[in-house]
């Protein structure tokens, strides 16, 4: 008896041990919502069903009407009270519009603005660093033709244990040259969680 | 203290539960429409799933040189059933898209209802389309 005892007991102490150690694994992109906040799911499901929207929206392709044109995509403004990284999230639509051949880019938001690259030419003709015949020429960067933002509010409700958070992602596609709003989508997420009776 | 039969029985059942918790099936049905022929496949690799959520009506066309695919599933349980899906896209050589950025997507269907899900073809280049349905509490 005394050995089936101590087994048990080494048994419960392995069991107990294995339990310590911290377990590192990759998981899917894609996973069930565990909390009410924003989640990487959400801005993946986000950023694709916005893109697909505007490939395939009447007014987008009267807009292009068979050329390509030079869009821009500002950060999206953040209403909410979380940390979101909203410029990630536009350089993904960024990402996702490029890949269609449907638009060309240009980029005003990252580091090394046009106004930074023109001044460091000049600077480097002066010097006489460069080939002066061979020297990019300022005033020849592409002008652009739309842009593309959006905002992401929320509504949030706690009600006892109960927390029900509604996020809105607002974003659309304006002509520069009209003033006209080309496109405009929304994606609506709505989250809900209970705390248990006994929270420890 | 003496083990009896009926203890070391339930212990037994205990572990076999929480080993059997551990095992999530992942599979599930599979829609495969070659765009250019019309032929459309449904594969039923789960059948829980097959018996819980039909896929009622497939069809497809094309936007602003982009195709499209629209797959009904209609749901023959009394409750709320939640699915999840992903549309992914292949070309002419059969190879996958940018799979990266096509996700699964919840699908939240009422009682003996039939919900349309709709997937845009991320390239010019997609002449097929894979739609892949699953279970939402089998995702990890």
């Amino acid at each position: 008896m005394k050995k089936v005892y101590f087994s048990l007991c080494l048994i419960c102490c392995a069991t107990l041990l294995s339990g310590c150690a911290t377990q590192v694994k990759e998981v899917p992109l894609d996973r069930t919502a565990s909390t009410t906040r924003i989640e990487p799911q959400d801005i993946r499901r986000t950023v694709e069903k916005m893109v697909e929207s505007l490939l395939v929206a009447p007014g987008v392709k009267e807009a292009v009407g068979g050329r390509r044109p030079v869009l821009d995509v500002e950060p999206m403004k953040n209403r909410t009270m979380q940390h979101i990284d909203m410029i990630s999230l536009t350089e993904s639509v960024r990402m996702q519009l490029l890949r269609s051949g449907m638009f060309r880019f240009v980029d005003r938001s990252s580091i090394g603005t046009a106004a930074t690259d023109v001044e460091r030419i000049n600077q480097e003709n002066q010097l006489g660093l460069v080939d002066s015949s061979k020297a990019v020429k300022a005033g020849q960067q592409t002008a652009l033709d739309m842009y593309l933002t959006g905002t992401l509010s929320e509504i949030k409700n706690v009600d006892g244990r109960t927390t029900d958070q509604y996020y809105k992602f607002s974003m659309f596609l304006k002509d520069l040259k009209t003033g006209e709003l080309v496109w405009a989508d929304e994606q609506e997420i709505r989250k809900e969680s209970t705390k248990p009776v006994i929270n420890w | 203290m003496k083990i009896s039969k009926s203890m070391i029985t339930v212990a037994i059942v205990a572990a076999g539960l929480a080993g059997l918790s551990g095992c999530k099936n992942t599979s599930g049905t599979i829609v495969k429409t070659d765009h250019l022929t019309g032929a459309s496949t449904i594969i039923t690799e789960n059948a829980r799933l097959a018996h819980r959520v039909a896929v009622t009506k497939t069809t497809y066309d094309e936007v602003n040189g982009l195709k499209r695919v629209h797959i009904t599933l209609a749901s023959d349980r009394n409750k709320v059933l939640r699915v999840d899906y992903r549309i992914c896209w292949f070309d002419a050589n059969g190879m996958e898209i940018d799979p990266q950025t096509k996700t699964y997507r919840n699908l939240i269907i009422e009682g003996h209802d039939g919900v349309t899900v709709t997937g845009v073809a991320n390239s010019p280049a997609a002449v097929s389309s894979k739609v892949r349905v699953r279970e939402t509490s089998q995702a990890e």
